[in-house]
């Protein structure tokens, strides 16, 4: 097989721990052709980005690993590392996910890229100088001559990310390993690389090995995709064949779990997996889906392996074609239809003219002046990028900080002021759930303590019993058992940390939560659960939500009523489906696209958004999103906030741009 | 460049402001020590009638706020009055040398401590848990443990007793002045060193092990560089950070605490001369002792602080996004 540039065979990675040996990659091949593209798709804990370690020989010290990594048909695994620093950064160059933690803090970003060329092409300071700003003008980022003489914390996330892919393309390298290199960055901007992704293919001929959780993503830049599951890969295949026909249980539930385009909540649930990904011992035999698998039989414990099911299409499950496995386009559950939910017309939550100015001699604009209303009983989900103010939004309606200026009203009164002013009947009617549950709870305190804390001291129910009883009642309702009361936040996964803070928040039934991205620092499959457990808590309690998110699939999954949020303003707002569909804003325009689509047949073209951000040290002028606007009207964008637009009783738009002529 | 002189100003107002206060309440603690001034110095046979004098003339009879006035005035002046004890005295002769041996004392302890310190726990960093890492911490913990009295009697013991190559004090011969006599540094400046090794090596190593285990190192090694040009280029400047902090704490106590090591050796410095006019109640060289200490203490932060920002252009450059 000459013509392969990367050639895994059965690789095995094994970790050493007190407690016993942990198999993290099992018995893996994978080939990879000149100017090829594989995805690696699963959840965290799966072994993916192990395996892209363990192809750069990069591993820690209680690693131990067996197979072998044939690139260009030498062995990597056998190699010195002196012999290694030949090929890391020169020939295979890897990108990793967190932009900001992976650059020297304390370097230019000039030096860091300057340094690759010397070491790898032997070029002195200038040449170097010269191809690092070619590289950079390569990735489209403006004023390179400028940017290498920054520090990496004088950049933002999105170019820093940029430069980290120019740092790796410095020596045109054969391969190219991205390990979730789009996770931490709004969708806008993701959809910037991937295109890059794109072009610097064809441009380099190189291969790309791109790990990723999220199936959208993987499709834009795979051909083929590659499904792991607690290290071992579950199935592979051609991404249009894979994703039409997924056969391994595993790909079916991840592919089903995510909330698509267009799916929401009056229709569907979202397919949830249970369980979660167990670490493995080295001896552990049978299929690792098996505790997870819905479908499991005796077999499973045992016997299974890879199995062709299509061209060049594998899945390593020996039901993969069992009748008793319906098709993917049933997997997800249907929903009884419940009654058309009817909202009450006086409002719970009325904002006005809200803003908030961070600082005082060196201000931050976080929010500049919002009004909305939220009907009792409805969700309202509020999108948008990082740093748009949505959470600013929030956390003063939670009273974390209180406003600049404007007004919030609650249920009448007026609750414009900070949490400690605020009385505990109202601090026990708007609850909040925040990013990270492993933050959010107190290490401490057992589970216990945590969800009758808010009880003892909103509700003051005083004894220790009829706590207790509410306490398990909350636990049952979020699916999890007695035994967690006396557990600690630490002994449990990242889903059932999350559910605690959901029984914390709505054990004393509040009127109003606040949902602060709640799901996105879980994977797709705890997502799914805790979304769908949201959203029955929500029917059932007939609560309101203010439910913050920058995934507009999420939004759209919960939300009855978008409010579009961009630098501290509304964009647009409207009812679930007015919002999805045409006339959009163009920043809501912008943002839609830029969702990358699940489904391989279905892709799209995202419309590029140029510039920046506005700077939010300034005191804003004229339509916020003027900068970046593809539907630009003229000067007016500049210097006037647009007008608003109301395109139907519950729709409408601030935008220069006149809707009435399409 | 203009940060940093930025920085200095903003540095230096409230290095005065530290220096207004700090040196009320050095006076007003000297004020209410237990004891009469003017018969610790007459001694218990004196009358009443010299004490009254004694008194008048030092203007003890004065309010304290009229007195610390006075007495910022003469310092500011360049006039630290003259010892109660050692009458007629000016302070000024007695500190300025003492001054210069402790500042002598002090930097070569630094000379060798830190670089010392530093390169061991860098390398202990490196090789976490090989046996150069367990010998290097042995050591640091040993000499941390052991405290500057039986560390000195101990170089004592080898040195000039047993090797009889280092005099037993340090003290100056009359008429001599310190550089002639660099011998006697070398004892003092060992046990000092004994006493700082622990802290700043342990420190620089589980800053090394930390920023050799971060994601930019990682990366670095990822682009094929060189391990040792890593640690050098990539990852010392930023473990500096913490270890310089640590030294620059320890500067004032370097500077002026070292009663113990100076008494031991009989030293002449700072020190020492404290030491001796608390023991005299040497109220007027008490209060210019611990000033300067003080003075030294801000200092030394500040300048800690400036080569912190220098290191770190997170700091140098703060809020300047692009």
């Amino acid at each position: 097989m000459k013509d392969n540039l990367l050639e895994i065979n059965n690789l095995n990675v094994d970790f050493e721990t007190f407690d016993g040996t942990f198999s993290a990659v099992r018995n893996v091949s994978l080939t990879l052709g000149n100017n090829d593209s594989i995805g690696i798709i699963g959840e965290s804990g799966c072994g993916k980005s192990t395996m892209a370690f363990a192809t750069m020989k990069y591993l820690a010290k209680n690693a131990k690993s067996s197979g072998s990594i044939l690139f260009k048909d030498k062995d990597l695994l056998s190699m010195s590392e002196r012999e290694m620093e030949q090929y890391r950064g020169n020939r295979i160059a890897m990108v990793f996910q967190n932009p900001y933690s992976s650059l020297n803090p304390s370097l230019t970003i000039g030096y860091q890229l300057d340094e690759v060329s010397i070491f790898h092409k032997k070029l002195d300071r200038t040449e170097a100088r010269k191809a690092s700003i070619e590289a950079l003008q390569m990735m489209n980022i403006s004023e390179p001559q400028r940017v290498v003489r920054r520090y990496p914390h004088q950049i933002s996330g999105g170019i820093q990310q940029r430069i980290c892919i120019a740092m790796a393309i410095l020596c045109s390298p054969d391969l190219m390993i991205l390990d979730e290199p789009t996770t931490a960055l709004d969708v806008t901007t993701e959809a910037v690389i991937l295109d890059s992704l794109k072009e610097l293919r064809e441009k380099l001929n190189m291969s790309l090995i791109y790990i990723s959780h999220d199936m959208g993503v993987i499709n834009k830049v795979a051909d083929r995709i590659v499904v792991m599951y607690n290290g071992e890969i579950v199935e592979h295949g051609p991404k249009e064949q894979l994703f039409d026909h997924p056969s391994h249980p595993y790909t079916r539930a991840l592919i089903n779990c995510m909330p698509r385009g267009g799916v929401v909540k009056e229709e569907t649930m979202l397919n949830t997996i249970n369980g979660y990904v167990k670490r493995r011992g080295n001896q552990d035999v049978g299929c690792p889906f098996a505790d997870r698998c819905e479908k499991r039989n005796a077999t499973c414990e045992n016997t299974y392996g890879m199995r062709v099911v299509g061209q060049s299409h594998m899945a390593a499950c020996d039901r993969a074609y069992a009748t008793d496995i319906t098709d993917t386009k049933h997997l997800l559950k249907e929903k009884p239809v419940v009654e058309q939910q009817v909202f009450e017309d006086r409002p719970l939550l009325e904002i006005d003219n809200l803003h908030k100015i961070y600082g005082s001699r060196r201000k931050v604009y976080a929010v500049n002046g919002i009004a909305v209303s939220v009907a009792k009983s409805s969700v309202l989900g509020v999108v948008g990028e990082s740093g748009c103010g949505k959470s600013t939004a929030a956390h003063m309606v939670a009273g974390l900080y209180k406003p600049s200026k404007g007004s919030i009203l609650f249920d009448g009164s007026d609750i414009s002021i900070a949490w400690n002013k605020r009385s505990p009947d109202m601090l026990k009617r708007i609850q909040l759930i925040f990013q990270n549950p492993g933050n959010s709870l107190n290490p401490s305190h057992t589970i216990e303590q945590i969800i009758g804390r808010p009880m003892k001291r909103l509700m003051h129910i005083h004894s220790a019993e009829e706590r207790r009883k509410k306490i398990l009642e909350m636990l049952k309702k979020v699916d999890l058992g007695s035994d967690y009361i006396k557990k600690k936040p630490r002994q449990l996964s990242g889903g059932e940390q999350q559910r605690v803070a959901i029984a914390r928040a709505l054990s004393i039934s509040p009127d109003l939560v606040v949902c602060d991205e709640p799901t996105s620092a879980l994977d797709v499959s705890v997502q799914a659960s805790v979304l769908n457990l949201l959203n029955d808590l929500q029917q059932e309690t007939n609560s309101t939500y203010l439910f913050i998110s920058h995934d507009l699939n999420v939004i759209n999954y919960i939300s009855d009523y978008i409010m579009v949020m961009y630098a501290g303003k509304i964009c647009e707002y409207g009812k679930r489906d007015e919002i999805m569909a045409p006339p959009f804003h163009p920043y809501t325009e912008a943002l839609l696209s830029s969702i990358p689509e699940t489904d391989p047949k279905k892709q799209k073209k995202p419309i590029r958004l140029g510039g920046q951000l506005p700077d939010p040290g300034k005191k804003p002028k004229g339509c916020p999103f003027a900068g970046r606007c593809h539907r630009q009207v003229g000067d007016i964008c500049y210097k006037e906030f647009p007008p608003m637009v109301r395109l139907s009783g519950s729709h409408y738009i601030y935008c220069h741009h006149n809707f009435s002529e399409k | 460049m203009k940060k940093i002189l930025q920085l200095i100003t903003k540095r230096m107002f409230s290095l005065i402001i530290t220096l207004v206060v700090m040196s009320f309440i050095i006076f007003l603690l000297v004020e209410i020590m237990p004891g009469d001034v003017a018969q610790m110095i007459l001694g218990q046979s004196a009358t009443e009638e010299s004490l009254r004098d004694l008194r008048e003339s030092m203007g003890l009879n004065d309010s304290v706020i009229r007195r610390y006035v006075t007495w910022v005035g003469n310092v500011i002046r360049g006039d630290l009055g003259t010892s109660a004890y050692m009458r007629n005295v000016p302070i000024n002769d007695l500190l300025w040398r003492r001054v210069g041996h402790s500042l002598i004392l002090a930097l070569a302890a630094f000379i060798i401590f830190v670089p010392l310190s530093i390169v061991l726990g860098v390398i202990a960093g490196v090789k976490e848990k090989k046996w150069a890492d367990s010998l290097i911490s042995f050591f640091g913990l040993a000499t941390m443990a052991l405290p500057e009295f039986v560390s000195g009697v101990l170089l004592i013991i080898i040195f000039s007793v047993q090797l009889n190559i280092l005099p037993i004090v340090s003290i100056i011969p009359i008429g001599e002045t310190l550089m002639q006599n660099l011998e006697i540094l070398v004892m003092p400046a060992l046990s000092i060193t004994f006493v700082m090794f622990g802290y700043v090596s342990r420190m620089q190593r589980s800053s090394m092990i930390q920023v050799m285990n971060s994601d930019y190192v990682r990366a670095a090694t990822l682009k094929g560089l060189p391990k040792n040009y890593i640690i050098f280029r990539h990852a010392l400047k930023n473990a500096l950070l913490p270890t310089i902090t640590i030294i620059g704490m320890n500067m004032g106590w370097l500077f002026g605490g070292l009663v113990v090591v100076e008494t031991l050796f009989g030293f002449p410095g700072m020190g020492s001369l404290l030491m001796t006019a608390i023991k005299t109640r040497d109220v007027p060289l008490i209060e210019a002792c611990v000033l300067l200490i003080t003075i030294i203490y801000a200092l030394s932060t500040m300048l800690t602080d400036i080569l912190y920002s220098l290191l770190n252009p997170r700091i140098r450059h703060q809020g300047g996004q692009s």
